[in-house]
């Protein structure tokens, strides 16, 4: 029945409403949506063939609602794609916005295909990833767009936390290398296991990225 | 209703029964046999038996098919409705139920259904606003459970709305109470 993959695709999008994360990107239903859309297309152009142009949807009924329902079904399937790619564009803002970048996305890919064929895939590379290449992409254009909107004011962070800190400084311990990073006291160095009390409003990203853990 | 709503569409996706009114050679694969004769009855998707029942050749020419109500709407159920709106688990009917019945409101001119789906609607709306109130207190238990099972996508929605309401008001008093 026409339709049919589309309506998978769509439900796939539900789905991916109520998660917190990505799930993977449908390229074989995507795939056999378009694959249908292409095949009503040529039944469409071969219905058509023999009128040479000069077709009459009265006198030939039949054919009129051929086409018609050829017709619609491309149109449902293409509404089923736009809806399936919306949903998952959205949701990729929303993560952009949250503070996650590409890299991040590729390390929630590691996670899934580690999980599922329990290789230990150790790099992201394309074959595993939850995003289509255009996603990627996507992903990485709309985090400049963004970084250009915020550059605009460089007082004040606009994905920064809406909570009014209780503390200025805060002590953190870091769960993961994370290089040197520059505060207004000068310059320090983030080891895994380290301690240090530092400003908070100088490591949000890094908490929020999952570097350092915030200890009460 | 966006273009985008995913809801819209796979309600759009419900399938009703039709019968088709046209001989159509071409078109046996929706119902596979080798062609669609006048009189053959099968189930097409909403978005699909909407358009067909609409549409229609010439200027005297009748359409092509006629739809008749889902099972989700049958007198049966109605029945059921009217005698005690909180009884029917409508998701059983269909995960879309106000969904469809609207749409084919849209397409029937049955008053006394639209009647009949107002009342169940307002009956079963204090009902689960009732629920979503109480659900963080007790738990959820008993006959509650079911009625919440029963509920379609649009009561589904609602239904969480008003629990989200309720603990977002817990959590503000809370804070005043705090600071």
């Amino acid at each position: 029945m026409y339709g049919d993959s589309g309506i998978k695709l769509v439900q796939h999008a539900k789905r991916t409403q109520n998660l917190a994360h990505l799930p993977p990107y449908q390229t074989e239903l995507v795939r056999a949506v378009t694959r249908e859309v292409r095949d009503l297309n040529k039944d469409v152009d071969d219905l058509l063939e023999p009128f040479q142009g000069s077709f009459d949807p009265s006198e030939d009924q039949a054919v009129a609602y051929t086409l018609l329902v050829n017709h619609i079904s491309m149109r449902r399937n293409k509404r089923c794609l736009l809806a399936y790619h919306r949903t998952r564009t959205d949701k990729l803002e929303e993560l952009v916005w949250n503070g996650a970048d590409v890299v991040d996305l590729s390390g929630q890919q590691v996670r899934d295909g580690s999980s599922r064929n329990s290789t230990g895939l150790t790099s992201g590379d394309g074959s595993t990833s939850s995003l289509s290449p255009q996603e990627e992409d996507y992903v990485r254009q709309y985090g400049d767009l963004l970084a250009a909107y915020k550059g605009q004011w460089t007082d004040i962070d606009l994905t920064g936390s809406l909570e009014p800190p209780r503390d200025l400084f805060i002590d953190v311990r870091v769960l993961k290398d994370a290089g040197e990073i520059q505060t207004e006291y000068g310059a320090i160095t983030l080891t895994k296991n380290s301690q240090f009390y530092v400003r908070q409003g100088d490591v949000e990203r890094l908490i929020a990225q999952g570097y350092l853990q915030k200890l009460s | 209703m966006s273009y985008y709503d995913v809801d819209a569409i796979l309600t759009d996706g419900e399938k009703v029964p039709c019968r088709f009114e046209l001989d159509v050679p071409y078109l046996g694969h929706l119902d596979n046999s080798s062609g669609l004769k006048p009189g053959s009855r099968l189930a097409l998707p909403l978005w699909l038996a909407e358009m067909f029942a609409l549409a229609s050749a010439g200027e005297d020419s009748k359409p092509p098919l006629t739809l008749t109500l889902p099972p989700c709407l049958s007198d049966h159920v109605q029945a059921a409705l009217k005698a005690d709106p909180r009884a029917v688990a409508l998701r059983d009917q269909s995960a879309y139920f106000y969904g469809v019945a609207v749409r084919m409101l849209d397409l029937f001119d049955e008053r006394e259904l639209s009647a009949i789906l107002r009342r169940t609607f307002v009956v079963r709306a204090a009902d689960v606003g009732l629920h979503a109130r109480k659900a963080e207190e007790s738990g959820l238990g008993g006959q509650g459970e079911e009625f919440l099972r029963g509920l379609d996508e649009w009561e589904r929605r609602l239904f969480r709305r008003g629990h989200e309401g309720v603990k977002g008001a817990k959590e503000w008093t809370d804070n005043v109470k705090r600071s």
